[in-house]
């Protein structure tokens, strides 16, 4: 995602935060003017400034890397109620009086922040009612500490002088805040203990921080003064130099997985629509969308009933146990694939499903096409497996014809040649020239039985039924063929296919099933020829064994049939194989 | 004795030719495929016709096609249908509905000059030759199908299947080395066994163990 694929709004965007920056830096500059820089207080008030840089600083970067990320904007609001503390040091009455009704803001701020983290959303009510109260105890309960004292920072916002009450409200306060404060820990507890290990790592030292920080904030007056003897002044260092630290911090954490800029949704369709692109690219685009480096596309092989990753390999149930989020892409109702991502650094499970939504027709045409690669690859390993059986077999009858033909011929022909030579009486010439015929006439056997096997008469002469049934015939164990289908009801490759495959059957139900009975079934059922042979043997037999199921399964897939074997142990083989009758 | 020859092979045609002429038959013609056989036949009226199963055009079974043409033709020709593989659905079919003169043999059997020219005579005057080959399918199969043919001694089983080629007992008596009397007794035995009416006519007693061997 490049700059100069940039969507408008994001355009826009920029724009709209390089005016905020604008405006706090000279709201930093109006600060700066506006403080009283001497008296002794001096360098305590020049951290207000310095704050509020840090935050616009801090908050802008933030929002700038992860605009659908609110962290940002919530640091920014931090920084305003940092920008109230310091109107507040200032001399003129209306600002210090505004000032100091939002003074103890910074401190609700920052259990905003704490519970915000990281998605910058309240995520549940318990969350939300603590930092509204805390809202509430930093602007109302903290009302009578100027209304109603006399001595206040500001005595123009005195409307009467009631000690009591202010001290009562003051009680008040701290018992609330104190509350606020419980809960919240409660909370981000409860957040640690739920948290995957990785989680942990950023989570934990952010709450610690920022829980000392508040803890600093609420009780530093009251302890440090007392018990170690620390001026007013230390004390208002202390808290604002912590205070510096804390939008650095919330930015960070909202960035890690680094901080390259995430895109904006409409962004990554307009990068979608441009060009094809790769899956790879697709997972590294939407990665950077949603600000996760280690995101990435699993794509659904329904085939297998899983996921795999962009390289093709099977997702482990390792992989998909891991502590991260899976969010299945749907497609018109169907499963395509899932963004698999560390769910902590996603500011809105929501945003997920979105990006997966804008992705999903990109994933599919991905998908779509790694199903061609595949299938174009196992196609041409099905040509060539059916290339390597064809010349096995040619290999075969040639050996056949070779080694045992032609030697016997060699031998009748030397027969022969001796009855020539040799001569004899009538009777002994009779009997041998008898005896040459009959070897002659074996090896015409022979002959026939090759060519029968490589394509039987009856398959070509009449067609499958006429030959499995004489295939049956020959059987030297008890076989029983069932018809439902007439000779030339399918085509001639078809039941060729047929015929061999009842024929390799046979022939391995002879030679290894040990099976007392054999039952071959052909049938037609709606343009489907179902051909099945079921034996009561040994079973336990497996395809891919030698060169002829295997071949068979070729020939059957290449007419876009298909062939499945059932062979448990002990309860017989039962090979089925379907095949379209018209191709 | 007259004979009519079908086979697209010219060598072999020719070599058939040689032989039978040897063995003082009359070849009267011979055709090159089915269409010309049943012409010359019409013409040349043989006594026996001897004709390949797979010929031209299409090379299936149109001299099986043909041999039944001609039966339904002239009633009285003898016809041998040579094959290179016998099964038995073809021997049924040539046999179903027909009286005897009929013969399914495979071609090898040609070079067994002395029992082939024995199996035309036979033919010829009206008996049966069905090949060893498709016989010993028809004998297994029935002798696993059917409790009947399974009960019988393995002398017994032989005896039926050279009684289903269509061999006399003299026939089988000298192959198998008994006496006509000692076949007669198996065959009786045979018959009893399979619940076969007894017949004086030799070769309906064959066509009855045909039918007998290939129902189903």
């Amino acid at each position: 995602m490049s700059a100069r694929t940039a969507a408008p709004v994001r355009r826009s965007f920029d724009r709209a935060l390089f005016a905020i920056l604008c405006l706090g830096l000279l709201l930093a500059v109006v600060l700066t003017a506006l403080l009283p820089f001497d008296g002794p207080a001096a360098p305590v008030l020049a951290l207000f400034p310095i704050n509020v840089l840090i935050y616009l600083g801090a908050g802008v970067f933030a929002w700038y890397h992860r605009p659908s990320n609110r962290m940002g904007a919530l640091i920014l609001l931090a920084g305003v109620w940092m920008f109230l503390g310091g109107i507040a040091n200032t001399n003129i009455a209306i600002l210090a009086a505004i000032g100091t009704v939002g003074q103890v803001l910074p401190l609700a701020g920052l259990v905003h922040l704490l519970l915000a983290f990281p998605s910058g959303r309240l995520p549940d009510g318990i969350s939300r009612a603590t930092v509204i109260v805390g809202y509430v105890n930093s602007l109302l309960l903290q009302a009578p500490s100027y209304l109603f004292v006399a001595d206040s920072l500001l005595p123009g916002l005195m409307l009467a002088e009631l000690p009591a009450l202010a001290e009562w409200f003051d009680v008040a306060q701290e018992i609330v805040g104190f509350a606020v404060l419980l809960s919240t820990l409660v909370i981000l507890a409860r957040r640690l203990v739920r948290s995957s290990a990785i989680e942990r790592r950023v989570l934990l030292p952010l709450y610690v921080y920022g829980m000392a920080v508040v803890v600093v904030f609420l009780f530093a007056s009251r302890v440090l003064r007392p018990f170690f003897a620390w001026a007013p002044l230390d004390i208002a260092a202390l808290q604002l130099s912590l205070l510096c630290g804390v939008p650095i911090a919330f930015a960070l954490g909202a960035l890690r997985g680094g901080i390259s800029r995430t895109g904006e949704l409409e962004e990554l369709g307009v990068w979608l629509g441009e060009t094809p692109h790769t899956k790879t690219e697709i997972g590294a685009a939407l990665a950077r969308t949603l600000g996760d480096p280690t995101l990435e596309i699993w794509f659904w092989m329904p085939r297998t009933d899983n996921y795999v990753d962009a390289a093709g390999t099977e997702v482990t149930s390792a992989q998909r146990q891991e502590h991260r989020g899976i969010e299945p892409i749907e497609l018109d109702g169907r499963r395509i694939g899932a963004i698999s991502c560390d769910i902590s650094l996603m500011s809105d499970p929501e945003l997920v499903r979105t990006a997966g939504r804008v992705v999903a027709i990109a994933i599919d045409r991905e998908r779509l096409i790694a199903e061609l690669v595949e299938s174009h690859r196992a196609l041409q390993l099905s040509r060539e497996r059916l290339v390597e059986v064809a010349d096995m077999e040619r290999r075969r009858i040639a050996q056949n014809l070779h080694d045992w033909l032609q030697v016997q011929l060699v031998l009748l022909a030397l027969d022969a040649q001796q009855l020539a030579i040799a001569g004899g009486s009538r009777e002994t010439v009779h009997e041998r020239a008898t005896e040459l015929r009959k070897g002659i006439d074996t090896a015409a056997t022979a002959l026939r039985e090759v060519v029968h096997e490589v394509m039987p008469a009856a398959l070509t002469q009449r067609g499958l039924s006429a030959a499995a049934e004489d295939l049956v015939d020959r059987m030297p164990i008890l076989t029983t063929l069932t018809l439902g289908v007439a000779d030339g009801e399918c085509s001639p490759v078809v039941e060729s296919t047929a015929y061999f495959v009842v024929a390799e059957a046979l022939a391995n139900a002879v030679k290894h099933s040990r099976a007392g009975a054999i039952a071959v079934s052909l049938r037609r059922e709606a343009e489907v020829l179902h051909v099945e042979i079921h034996d009561n043997g040994d079973g336990g037999a497996q395809l891919g064994g030698g060169f002829g199921l295997t071949g068979m399964t070729e020939r059957v897939s290449a007419l876009g049939g298909k062939l499945r074997m059932d062979s448990e142990q002990g309860r017989g083989t039962t090979i089925r194989a379907e095949i379209p009758c018209e191709l | 004795m007259r004979i009519v020859i079908g086979e697209d092979e010219a060598l072999l045609r020719r070599g058939l030719e040689l032989m039978l002429t040897d063995a003082g038959f009359e070849v009267a013609a011979v055709a090159a495929d089915a269409e010309m056989l049943e012409t010359v036949v019409e013409e040349h009226r043989p006594d026996l016709v001897i004709t390949d199963i797979r010929m031209p055009p299409t090379f299936t079974d149109e001299g099986l096609v043909a041999a039944r043409r001609i039966r339904a033709r002239f009633a009285g020709t003898a016809v041998v249908v040579l094959s290179q593989h016998v099964q038995r659905r073809y021997a049924v079919e040539l046999l179903s509905g027909q009286a005897g003169g009929l013969g399914y043999l495979l071609k090898q059997r040609i070079s067994d000059v002395e029992q082939f020219i024995d199996d035309l005579h036979r033919v010829a005057e009206g008996g049966t030759a069905i090949d060893p080959d498709v016989v010993a399918v028809m004998v297994s199969r029935a002798r696993r199908a059917d409790s009947a043919v399974g009960a019988l001694t393995p002398r017994q089983q032989e005896v039926l299947g050279l009684m289903a080629e269509g061999r006399s007992n003299a026939s089988i008596a000298s192959r198998l080395f008994l006496t006509e009397k000692a076949v007669v007794q198996h065959t009786s035995r045979i018959y009893d066994a399979l619940g076969l009416a007894l017949d004086s006519d030799a070769h309906r007693r064959v066509l009855a163990v045909l039918h007998y061997l290939t129902q189903n």
